[in-house]
Order: structure tokens, then C-alpha cells, then sequence
């Protein structure tokens, strides 16, 4: 196998691919990527047994074959590269793989590629399209969302289901809840899925230009593929939670803010909150928004006022800070809409405006007040 | 270095005193406060039941054999907390550092106040101050450490002072009985008679190494306390840490159905002692004492929390964990810990409105009716009618 390659052209995939390389494998196998070379083509695989990746890059073929060398060793040498062709050679029948760089000649050894475990084909009777800025936004603004609970699975990942004519995304953490629905789309085949957040990060990190991103699908699989990189990755088989049953439909109390002073407010007081549990109380009437927090172990206390416009019954409610701040940031809009019921429903969070083709809508749960 | 100058203040016969002050016809009377059922204790008796042998911490029955004529009272422990916040603003007025080390017990450090009032004399009209205002006796040990303070204060009382100057601390403790030892109970004393060691004389020449041979680290420091040594600071407020409920049964039962009622309602009251002070909790304990008196407990961590629902779940849960032994189980107990301040998240899945609204309800009703106002009918256990 032999083949040379820009360093930066090769840097950027493996940066995705070290995303997947597990932090304790059960085979270390795994701790490799799986080299193929044909022709000009290199085909570059990682896995961690749930996430598999796939990725092309263009070189300049010599000899082809295949080879496995530990991803984090190669990673790290590539990075640590100035710009430059680097010649990767490997002997057939020796397990000696030798990079050469204009600085010098490094040896890495590579392990026996055959262990290496095979990758699920992509079963699906049919695949649906997503443009790539489409599947970017949704990504970023519901990933955020998701659950660190090990206790409930389908929460660690975000849910997909995919309806004739749109594709709704949702994630929760049972504190907070996003939903982004991409409306200008049409498909025969109905279904729903729970994909893991480590797959849709690498999703993310992979997505580039603005075409399509093509999703195949099973029961127990999804693929994604990419212009030239693809990702597989094992479904959270879990019940998702019945999301739309928990939205609230009636919120007579209506506020909308400027995004930005409302998120530099609530930084600044939050700092003045208690530290493990951030809370922060809310207090609205017509005259505006008035932010309060104390830290009563140390009796810091911090309140801003802030000029909005409110429609509703005067009412206090309280949140953790992280929540709020966290949601409104991933919003782009300059005014958002809070919507309200009572102070221990749901409020919704809305952006003020959006596209055509897309629907944003954020839930947070708020905090008992003690009253 | 400067001398410390140690002030150790207990209440005398806190929960009597206070009954007595109360209603006036109890004074000379032998009274017992403590729990009225078969297993109930002695929380507190007055001098004159003490007479008779009686001490606290004895079971009721037989501090009533002993003194059939004394009469017994429940006790209102929320009174007794009122008398002694009452006074512990008094003390918290004059004294530069004090630790309240329980309900009716503080400690003073005043070192360095004799150069300007004497020590003593400060000592005793703070003690005066204290019992004229509030109206209950109290008794004080002034010395050179919280330890001999403490003895002090048990050689003064009733309603006494003593002063245990520097350099006679060690005789002063010298003729007393071991037993007078803070952390040396029936158990530690009665090895000790089995050794030949009853009084502090004895204990106090006895080579450390044996002792710590014979009772580990404790042993070690049973000999500093022999020798009147104890460095311990007087630490002026402790944040509250934890807070736990026990149940001991009537009779020791490996009914289930009752168990559970009885969590059910610890878990209830405590967790609205955990929402009135406006605290979450993340750790959570819970305790069985086995009929043979083996004590188990297991604890697990949590999200902060101060839901009922939640804080229930974890609780029968580890409930269910603990409880391995088939043998009659004589106490159960709960705790929630590594408390810090703030309002519970609400759930979007778990919790719905309505049980929000019925906790809030509940709450509300407490807060103007008392803690035993309202309760889950599936923490009582009522007759069932065929």
C-alpha cells in the first residue's frame, strides 16, 4: 500500500473520524481506522461498534491496499504537521506503516485489519433527502437539549420522525424540551427514530456544502450519507416520550424581549445565584421583567430590571438560569416570545419570526415557588 | 500562647423547665417528658423523679415502676425549640464566639475577657441574665477546655457555676467516675470496671498504647480526656447537613403493608420540612434496625431534589435493596443529605399539574394548620370496614 496525500486534506477527515474512536474500547481494534486504498480513492473507516464512519479522500494512489493503525497516534502526528504532501507507504507483507514529511520519516505500526469488525449495510426500503443547512440547524439547536441520564435512554439522543410532508426533530432532557419541524418536504414512507448524540455531533462536525444528506434507514440502523463521508450508527432502542402531550396549548400570558439584553441580564444575575442550582425568580407584569436571584449561603443578591412587552396576568415565576440561557442562544432571531400559564406549567419559547420552510418551539419547565 | 478560657452553659432538665414554667403546679413534682407508647423513652425528668433512680433515656415502663406517682407528658417539641432560640439570642448578645452544640447545651469562647471583667464574674451575670429573662434555670463550667467545662457544668448542677481554674484541671477531674466522661457510655464503662478502671485517677496513669489496643482510636482519645487534654475549638454556627426521621414500631413487625405506610409518611413530613426551608437534597438514606438490634443503611445519590414523588421512589427502592434479612425489623429510618438552598425543578413527563397543584395545596394547608393536617391516605393505616 502506497500513496501520498496534502496533510491538510487528510487532517480534516481524521479529525471527524477521532470523534469516534471510543475512550475505552472492548476490542482494541478499535482504537484503529481501517485504511482501504483503491486506485486514487482511500477509503477511511472508524468505529466504535454503535457509530460507524466512513470517508473518502482523494490521494495519489501508487499501490493499492488495506491496513489498520491507531487513529489517535496518527491524528495527533498529522496535526502537529506543517502544510505538506506526506507519503504513507506500507510493505505487503510487513506491518511497518512509514510516513514521510519533508521533516523527517515516522514509523507507526499497524495491527492486523481482518479483526477489524465489519460495518452493517444499510437496509432500508427507501431513503429520504435532507438539505445539508436543513439538518445543520436542526442538529444545533435541538442536540443541546438532550439527556446525560443513563437511566433513560431514549432521552440521550434525539428523536426523528419523519412525517409525509415534514420531518420533525425533538429532544428533551424532561427539563426542557426542543422541537424543529422542516416543513417544505415530501416522502411516501412514514417512520420514527431515536438517534444517538454522539452520532449526530459527528453529523455535524462532518456536514458541509448545501446539498442533500441522503438517510437510509432500518429498524435498528441509520445511515447517513454525506457528500463524501457516511455515518452509521445503531438506534436507541427506547420508547420516546409523548412529547405533544406535555405542550401546553392555552398560555393566555404573553412576553416578547429583545434576545440579547435578555440573555446578558440573565448571565449577569445568574452569577449571583446559587451555584449548584442556578435558580433565578421572574417577575412580570406590564410595567416589564424584573430578574432576581440570592445565593443564600453567602447572602448574595442581584436584581435587574428590564423594559418588554407583556400581555397577561402579573405573575413570578422561576427557572434555572442554564436552561434559559442555554435555549435563547441557540435562537437567532432579535425578539423571542415567552409564553406562559402558570407558575408551575410549561412556558414555551418561540423566536419572533422565522422561515418558511421551518417551525422552532422550545419548552422549559420551570422551578417551584415556594408562596 | 494565651489561656483559652472555655464557658460550657446547659439548661437544667431543659424540657421540664420549661413544662414547669408553663404551668406552675408542676413545680416539685417528679415529671417525666417522653413517649407515652410501650417503647417510649425518658427525654427529660425533673430532679425530684431523679430521686427515685429515674434517668433519661430510660424506657418510660420502668422509670414509672420506679416512680409510679410521677406524671408523664408527651412533650411539645416546638415549645422547647421556641425557649431555646429565646435563649440563645440572650447568649448570642453578650458572647463574642458560641456554639450551640445542641437544644439546651452552648459553648462560649471568651478568652481573653479578664483583662477587662474577669472571666468569672462575666460568666456568672451572663448565667444571671439567661435565667432572669427566659425563667429557666442553667447551670455553667468555666475552664480552660470544652471538655472539662462540660464536666464542670456536671458538677455544678442543679442551677450551680463552678470554675475549674488553670493547673487544677487535672485534679479536679482526678476522683471522678470514668462514666463522667463525654463518649464513655454503658458499654465503654463497663469494659473499663472489667479492667479495674473507675475513676479518671486510674484511667489517666494507664499507658496510652494499652488503651489504644483495647479500644482503637477511641481508646486513644479516652486517655487525652484522662489527662484533661482537648484542643477542640468552639465552632460558632453549623450549617444544618442533613435532616432524618426514625420510626421505632410498637412491636418489632415484618408487616410490609405497615412498613410502607410508615416510610410513606416520613418521607411526607420530611420532605415538607425540606420545602419549608426552601432546600433540595441529593443524597438519601434510609435505615433498618433488625429485632436482634443489627443496624444497616444504604444511601444513594440523587438529582437535587424536594419532590415527594421522587424522593419516595428512591426511598422504597432502597428500602426494598436494604431490607435482605427475613427477621422482625424494630426501626426504620430516612434522611436526606448534602442539603443546599433552592425550589425543586418540575419534570415534564413525571410530574403533572394536578400533582404539582395537590403538593402546593398540601403545603399551604401545613403551613397554616401544622405538619399533621392533612396526610395520604396511603400513609394511614385506618380499619377497613367489610
Amino acid at each position: 500500500m502506497k500513496f501520498s496525500v496534502s496533510s491538510s486534506d487528510l487532517l480534516k477527515k481524521i479529525q471527524v473520524a477521532t470523534g469516534v474512536l471510543p475512550t475505552n474500547a472492548i476490542m482494541p481494534i478499535l482504537d484503529d481506522f481501517l485504511m482501504e486504498l483503491k486506485g486514487d480513492q482511500l477509503t477511511l473507516i472508524a468505529s466504535d461498534l454503535e457509530t460507524t464512519l466512513r470517508t473518502v479522500i482523494t490521494v495519489n494512489g501508487v499501490e493499492d491496499g488495506t491496513m489498520a493503525v491507531r487513529g489517535k497516534i496518527l491524528n495527533d502526528t498529522i496535526k502537529a504537521l506543517p502544510e505538506q504532501p506526506i507519503e504513507f507507504a506500507k510493505e505487503e507483507n510487513e506491518s511497518i506503516l512509514v510516513i514521510k514529511t519533508s521533516n523527517g520519516e515516522y514509523k507507526l505500526a499497524s495491527d492486523n485489519f481482518e479483526e477489524f469488525p465489519q460495518i452493517p449495510d444499510a437496509v432500508t426500503s427507501e431513503g429520504v433527502e435532507i438539505p445539508v443547512p436543513i439538518l445543520e440547524s436542526a442538529i444545533s439547536r435541538t442536540l443541546f437539549a438532550t439527556s446525560n441520564d443513563e437511566m433513560r435512554q431514549a432521552m440521550m439522543g434525539v428523536y426523528l420522525h419523519i412525517q409525509k410532508d415534514k420531518l420533525i426533530f425533538v429532544a428533551t432532557d424532561a427539563h426542557k424540551l426542543v422541537k424543529y419541524t422542516y416543513l417544505d418536504f415530501n416522502t411516501s414512507q412514514e417512520g420514527s427514530m431515536i438517534i444517538p448524540k454522539k452520532s449526530l455531533n459527528l453529523v455535524r462536525q462532518a456536514l458541509k456544502g448545501s446539498g442533500n444528506v441522503k438517510l437510509n434507514y432500518s429498524n435498528s440502523h441509520v445511515f447517513m450519507e454525506m457528500e463524501d463521508t457516511e455515518i452509521g450508527c445503531r438506534l436507541i432502542d427506547a420508547q420516546f416520550p409523548n412529547y405533544n402531550a406535555v405542550i401546553p396549548t392555552e398560555n393566555p400570558n404573553l412576553l416578547t424581549i429583545d434576545r440579547v439584553s435578555f440573555i446578558q441580564s440573565l448571565k449577569r444575575i445568574s452569577i449571583y445565584a446559587n451555584k449548584t442550582t442556578n435558580q433565578l425568580v421572574l417577575t412580570l407584569d406590564n410595567d416589564g421583567i424584573l430578574i432576581k436571584a440570592q445565593d443564600l449561603d453567602y447572602h448574595n443578591e442581584a436584581e435587574e430590571k428590564l423594559s418588554c412587552q407583556y400581555s397577561g396576568d402579573p405573575m413570578e415565576v422561576a427557572f434555572n438560569s442554564k436552561f434559559l440561557v442555554e435555549m435563547l442562544t441557540v435562537l437567532d432571531t432579535d425578539d423571542v416570545i415567552m409564553e406562559f400559564s402558570t407558575p408551575n406549567r410549561a412556558s414555551l419559547i418561540l423566536p419572533s419570526s422565522s422561515a418558511d420552510d421551518e417551525d422552532l418551539l422550545m419548552l422549559v419547565m420551570p422551578v417551584m415557588v415556594n408562596r | 500562647m494565651y489561656d483559652r478560657a472555655i464557658v460550657h452553659m446547659d439548661l437544667d432538665s431543659f424540657f421540664v423547665s420549661v413544662e414547669c414554667l408553663k404551668n406552675s403546679q408542676l413545680l416539685g413534682k417528679p415529671l417525666l417528658i417522653g413517649g407515652m407508647s410501650s417503647r417510649g423513652v425518658v427525654a427529660s425528668c425533673s430532679y425530684e423523679a431523679r430521686r427515685f433512680g429515674v434517668h433519661s433515656a430510660m424506657p418510660v415502663k420502668m422509670a414509672l415502676r420506679l416512680c409510679p406517682q410521677a406524671i408523664v407528658m408527651r412533650g411539645d417539641m416546638d415549645e422547647y425549640s421556641k425557649y431555646s432560640t429565646l435563649v440563645t439570642d440572650i447568649i448570642g448578645e453578650d458572647a463574642p464566639v458560641f456554639e450551640k452544640s445542641s437544644i439546651d447545651e452552648f459553648y462560649l469562647d471568651i478568652s481573653g475577657m479578664d483583662r477587662f471583667f474577669g472571666c468569672f464574674k462575666w460568666t456568672q451575670e451572663l448565667r444571671q441574665k439567661v435565667i432572669k429573662e427566659s425563667g429557666l434555670p442553667i447551670s455553667f463550667g468555666l475552664s480552660v477546655n470544652k471538655l472539662v467545662s462540660k464536666i464542670g457544668t456536671g458538677e455544678a448542677k442543679p442551677n450551680g457555676e463552678k470554675q475549674i481554674t488553670k493547673g487544677t484541671e487535672r485534679n479536679f477531674l482526678a476522683p471522678l467516675s470514668t462514666r463522667k466522661i463525654p463518649g464513655v457510655g454503658p458499654q465503654t464503662y463497663k469494659k473499663l470496671s472489667f479492667m479495674g478502671i473507675r475513676h479518671i485517677y486510674t484511667l489517666r496513669d494507664i499507658p496510652i498504647r494499652l488503651l489504644e489496643r483495647e479500644f482503637g482510636d477511641h481508646g486513644k482519645q479516652l486517655w487525652y480526656k484522662a489527662n484533661a487534654k482537648d484542643n477542640s475549638p468552639v465552632v460558632p454556627y453549623t450549617e444544618q447537613k442533613s435532616m432524618s426521621k426514625e420510626r421505632t414500631f410498637v412491636e418489632d413487625t415484618l408487616d410490609m403493608v405497615f412498613i410502607r405506610q410508615k416510610i410513606i409518611a416520613m418521607v411526607d413530613d420530611l420532605a415538607y420540612e425540606l420545602r419549608k426551608s426552601g432546600k433540595l437534597t441529593c443524597q438519601v438514606t434510609v435505615k433498618i434496625r433488625y429485632a436482634d438490634f443489627n443496624t444497616y443503611t444504604k444511601q444513594k445519590r440523587i438529582q437535587y431534589t424536594a419532590n415527594n414523588k421522587i424522593l419516595l421512589g428512591h426511598i422504597l427502592h432502597l428500602f426494598e435493596q436494604l431490607y435482605q434479612r427475613r427477621q422482625l425489623i424494630r426501626l426504620v429510618g430516612i434522611k436526606f443529605g448534602s442539603l443546599v438552598y433552592g425550589n425543586f425543578q418540575i419534570n415534564l413527563f413525571d410530574d403533572t399539574v394536578e400533582e404539582i397543584d395537590l403538593l402546593k395545596q398540601m403545603d399551604v394547608i401545613r403551613n397554616r394548620f401544622g405538619a399533621k393536617a392533612i396526610q395520604r391516605a396511603s400513609s394511614l393505616s385506618l380499619p377497613v370496614k367489610s
